[in-house]
């Protein structure tokens, strides 16, 4: 099995605003708490460990929003591989978020759907008046959003978005505005809402 | 807590009081009501539906369950309601407001049928509503009458049977002839024999050997897969079985995308259920054969649908394609063998081995056989997932199962075949729907998604959309499609904006061809297809755009007021 590499580790590791993943917004992820995740995901040989390690990363991308580079390295760690490995799968799949979430976090469907009803004016209208791109936030870390290039599933209400934990369909500029500007107001965030979505054993077993 | 089965007979035994069990269900004095969720209605609050429900009925007799949507998301969250002595009723756009209202008897003009052969006061079958009409449900049949998370629900509807019929009946040659015979093709989008697969899969004599699944589905415009999962997980799960038995694979494989977070439960659901019969692990059924299942995620990259590249994201790297040969089934998952499928194929599966592949190849056209999962976007009245037998035209499709277009929209085109291939106008709907017959004018069936568009959508504008997520979604491993296709976008951009000329045009042609010759996958061998389409099909938008610095649809960003001008005149 590959080993991590012991000098970047222990370098970044040392630093104590990363060991607590801290960042400008102030998001954290509990190392401790990775390593309780990460033991769902036993294995029993070289073939399992590699298979379980995009489930792990997602698993870990859905409770936190993101996953930051000592949770990265912890996740290498756990599966005896090295964090420029683990790097590369985060920045590959569209999924994965190397950067916090802001309080709330939209997915703006932009599948062919919601594109021949308009979502295109939708993703500029988020730029123009809330100047959030994609997979961008706003600057006062209220607002994430991630366009889908895949689709959401709702296509006889496109266009759609998925705010926290609500579909708003139909979308116009104006319902947009309504719907982020009601979940700001609500305070609360997207953790609010969060339920794991995947459950149970990995590999079931 | 069942034991496990451990002989046909502890199955058979298994089997018939399921179906006791089930009969007494629906011919028994208690209320059954049965709320449809799935990834759509949940969206439009059809788990709040089922808390009112069970809220309602708490303390009662009544049963209420959760099955899954049947594929008409224009009238969701719908729900379906068996009184004792009458058949079962499904009512539409029920709203958490509506429930008790709904259980009084008061919403008669939202039942939109009978789920039955027959009418029952003045409500007409399901069946003989236009969207179901024209449909023949395979795959689909047990869609919203099953609860999907109960194994013995789907045993009583027999599933699972196929299997033991596998187990038990039959040979590997004879089960794989079965398949063959049903002239069954890959209903991923390639269109490959599923029987020469799975006979050169069980030729392979490297061990172990593999059968995956592919349920990645990541075109922005298909959603058949992902229902599968929610509406009926133990198809997919026999069929794999099925394929594991007769080709010699000790482990499969089910690699579904992780934007389907219902999906994923409900199949982990029916893997675990089958595990605890010991349908599935050690032993199956007490004939010494052993096969696991393992079910992996993706992380929303569209290139992972493409095989390889499919196989490297389940080894834990970055899915990016290899060159070809060796072909999976002799290189595959872990340089072992490795049997690929589609999931609707595989579903399709277990209803062939139990009435014979002659029955299926009956089904369809001669080149196309059995029937196909369709699902639809755009401005169109029924929006849902049909499966209907190969060979249906797009117009009964478009006109009749899906209603037609909304008030205020008229039909432009219809994109077919996802992100591969071009779209279809107004007069070339008489195509049959199937592999082979719309090739001919640029169209594919691919994976069985249409889009339909509307005068707002600008044919190069969407060529501009297709053509951006080809390039976003490039693996950036070969060159021709990783800096090709942000090229063509560059090009169209300027169309857009006003200052293309009638160069680019033949500029665009020409580096489609590099695109499509020199590209290492699948995928990028056809990512210029719908740009090239567009620009057959609608000439004369490219055109104006050019020449005349006009937009008809007004959707790009060249001049507005202008055009807005030109539309009033």
């Amino acid at each position: 099995m590959e080993q991590s590499s012991p000098s970047v580790v222990g370098q970044i590791a040392s630093d104590p605003a990363l060991e607590n993943g801290a960042h400008p917004t102030g998001d954290a992820i509990d190392l401790a708490e990775v390593r309780q995740i990460l033991a769902q995901f036993h294995y029993r040989d070289f073939q399992e460990a590699q298979e379980l390690i995009l489930s792990a990363l997602q698993e870990i991308n859905e409770h936190y929003g993101w996953v930051s580079l000592p949770a990265a390295e912890v996740v290498a760690a756990h599966f005896g591989t090295t964090a420029s490995r683990i790097y590369g799968l985060l920045t590959f799949y569209a999924d994965f978020r190397t950067e916090p979430r802001g309080k709330h976090f939209m997915l703006l469907c932009h599948g062919m759907a919601c594109y021949v009803m308009g979502s295109q004016r939708l993703i500029q209208h988020l730029e123009d008046d809330w100047g959030v791109a994609d997979a961008g936030t706003t600057a006062d870390g209220e607002l994430t959003v991630q366009v889908v290039n895949g689709c959401l599933g709702v296509c006889d209400r496109a266009p759609i978005c998925k705010l926290d934990a609500d579909y708003i369909g139909d979308l116009t500029a104006e319902k947009l505005n309504d719907a982020i500007r009601t979940a700001i107001a609500g305070g609360g965030s997207w953790r609010d809402a969060h339920h794991p979505v995947v459950t149970g054993s990995f590999h079931d077993r | 807590m069942t034991d496990k089965l451990t002989s046909r007979e502890a199955f058979a035994q298994f089997q018939r009081s399921a179906s006791e069990r089930w009969d007494a269900l629906w011919q028994g004095e208690k209320l059954v009501v049965s709320v449809q969720v799935d990834s759509s209605s949940v969206a439009k609050g059809a788990l709040q539906v089922l808390a009112a429900c069970r809220e309602v009925f708490r303390g009662t007799d009544a049963i209420v369950r959760e099955v899954s949507g049947n594929g008409a998301m224009w009238m969701e969250p719908a729900v379906e309601i068996k009184r004792p002595g009458e058949p079962p009723i499904v009512y539409g756009w029920i709203e958490p407001g509506d429930v008790t209202s709904l259980l009084a008897g008061e919403l008669r003009d939202r039942a939109v049928g009978v789920r039955g052969p027959n009418g029952f006061a003045g409500i007409p079958p399901l069946s003989e509503h236009p969207f179901f009409q024209h449909q023949h449900r395979i795959v689909m049949e047990e869609f919203g009458v099953i609860e999907p998370d109960s194994i013995e629900d789907a045993i009583a509807r027999g599933a699972y049977g196929a299997l033991a019929k596998v187990l038990f009946e039959m040979t590997a040659e004879e089960a794989i002839a079965e398949v063959t015979a049903s002239g069954l093709r890959g209903r991923g989008g390639a269109g490959f024999p599923a029987g020469i697969k799975w006979e050169s899969g069980r030729k392979a004599r490297n061990r172990p050997k593999f059968v995956v699944v592919n349920s990645h589905e990541g075109e922005p415009n298909v959603y058949k897969d992902r229902r599968i999962h929610e509406g009926d997980p133990h198809k997919i799960l026999e069929g794999m079985l099925i394929s594991s038995v007769v080709c010699g694979a000790d482990r499969a494989y089910n690699y579904i995308g992780g934007e389907y977070p219902l999906g994923i439960r409900r199949f982990r659901k029916a893997v675990a259920d089958a595990e605890q019969l010991g349908l599935i692990g050690e032993n199956i059924l007490g004939t010494g054969r052993d096969v696991e299942v393992r079910v992996g995620t993706g992380g929303g990259a569209y290139i992972c649908g493409e095989g390889s590249a499919l196989m490297y994201s389940v080894m834990g790297v970055r899915g990016q394609p290899r060159t070809k040969p060796p072909r999976s089934v002799e290189e595959g998952l872990w340089k072992r063998p490795t049997i690929l499928n589609n999931t609707e194929t595989l579903a399709a599966v277990p209803a062939i081995i139990n009435n014979g592949g002659e029955w299926f190849s009956q089904i369809g056209t001669a080149t196309s056989a059995g029937t196909k999962m369709m699902t639809v976007q755009g401005p169109l009245k029924h929006v849902g997932l049909v499966e209907t037998p190969m060979g249906v035209t797009l117009r009964t499709l478009i006109d009749g199962v899906w209603g037609g277009m909304r008030e205020g929209h008229q039909f432009r085109g219809v994109q077919t075949g996802g992100v591969s291939a071009g779209p279809l106008t107004a007069e070339q709907l008489d195509y049959a729907v199937d592999f082979d017959s719309m090739t001919e004018v640029g169209g594919m069936l691919g994976s069985g998604g249409f889009v339909v568009f509307d005068q707002h959508v600008c044919p190069v504008d969407f060529a501009r959309y297709l053509t951006a997520f080809n390039r976003v979604e490039s693996c950036a491993k070969c060159t021709p499609c990783h800096r090709g296709n942000p090229a063509l976008v560059e090009i169209l951009d300027r169309i857009r904006l006003g200052g293309g000329s009638r160069e680019d045009l033949s500029l665009m042609e020409r580096t489609s061809k590099h695109i499509i010759d020199l590209s290492l996958c699948g995928l990028g061998q056809v990512a210029p297809m719908p740009l090239l389409g567009m620009m057959k099909m609608y000439p004369q938008d490219f055109l104006d755009h050019i020449e005349n610095h006009v937009c008809a649809a007004g959707a790009c960003p060249i001049a507005t007021p202008v055009v807005l001008a030109t539309a009033a005149d």
